[in-house]
């Protein structure tokens, strides 16, 4: 099983773009990926839900400190023909 | 008839941040092919269609689970394109909520069968699902606590993706490669305490091949 590593940048003024960055079969870099996004947009996003919704609050308040982050909660069986980076190392993000 | 071959399967538990959300699945080759997703997120958006390599695929059904104050889908397409295509699901606004998803290929396959959902009951949920010989079931389960098991047919454990929605959603269960005799295959959905759903889907296998006996016919005069 593959995890899909997603860059999510701020995308216009009020939405969320997902792009490929790369993959990785460490579970280890998942969790640390994904303990990492959850400390910051994750935690963002719990904190802000409804307001954003309601037009009160906009994510672009996030990305004035932070350009992007990663997440890896995608799993594939099957990576071929992905042009993406193999990832083992968190360094190489 | 013959069983379906599953193939490629996507797992993916995003928050949009917009009123779409895309990812690549690679639909595999081969005759008789088909893409099914399954979709749980908040009901406080709706979904509008899903398209795959361009293409328009079928909504099977939605359905607003108000006591978990969530909606869930199903949609498919026949004879898709295959390898790596994007596969995009729309919204009627932006989604700041995580979304549940569940993509999976087939080939050999005669498309889509019966269906039955069952909202949230108190855990275990039993039903059923009558299908054709050498059929495939998918189901699906959503409670606000945690799913424990998916069983195809009642009493055989089925792997599952665990996500979470702000809601605990098992998705992807699906029978094991041998596939059903015909007839009403009995479904099991549990959850650690309280009430949980049952959503199953009949996946077909394809159809009967034409027997060739190999002979040419000649009329003699």
């Amino acid at each position: 099983m593959y995890y899909i590593i997603s860059k999510i940048e701020l995308e216009g003024t009020d939405n969320l773009k997902y792009s490929d960055y790369g993959t990785t079969t460490d579970i280890e870099i998942v969790n640390q990926i994904n303990e990492d996004y959850d400390s910051t947009l994750g935690a963002f996003l719990g904190e802000n839900r409804t307001k954003i919704e309601l037009g009160l609050v906009s994510v672009s308040t996030f990305f004035e400190s932070t350009p992007f982050v990663y997440e890896a909660r995608t799993q594939v069986d099957n990576v071929e023909g992905l042009e993406v980076l193999n990832i083992t190392n968190l360094n190489e993000l | 008839m013959a069983v379906a071959i599953k193939g490629n399967v996507v797992n993916a538990n995003p928050t949009p941040g917009a009123n779409f959300y895309q990812f690549t699945h690679n639909q595999n080759t081969g005759d008789d092919g088909l893409l099914v997703i399954q979709l749980t997120m908040s009901n406080v958006r709706s979904y509008t269609g899903c398209n795959y390599g361009g293409q328009s695929m079928t909504q099977l059904y939605t359905v607003n689970r108000g006591g978990l104050s969530q909606r869930m889908a199903f949609f498919y397409l026949e004879n898709p394109p295959t390898g790596n295509n994007t596969l995009r699901v729309n919204f009627n606004n932006s989604v700041w909520n995580p979304i549940s998803i569940h993509s999976r290929s087939f080939t050999g396959s005669g498309g889509i069968g019966n269906n039955v959902r069952v909202g949230g009951q108190s855990t275990p949920n039993n039903g059923s699902l009558t299908v054709a010989d050498d059929s495939l079931i998918m189901a699906t389960a959503c409670s606000i606590n945690a799913i424990s098991t998916i069983q195809i047919p009642q009493g055989s454990n089925r792997s599952f993706a665990t996500h979470n929605t702000n809601r605990q959603v098992g998705t992807g269960a699906i029978s094991s490669d041998s596939g059903h005799n015909a007839g009403s295959i009995s479904i099991r959905t549990t959850s650690t305490f309280g009430s949980v759903t049952n959503d199953r889907v009949e996946i077909l296998g394809s159809s009967a091949p034409v027997v060739d006996t190999g002979g040419d016919f000649f009329m003699l005069m």
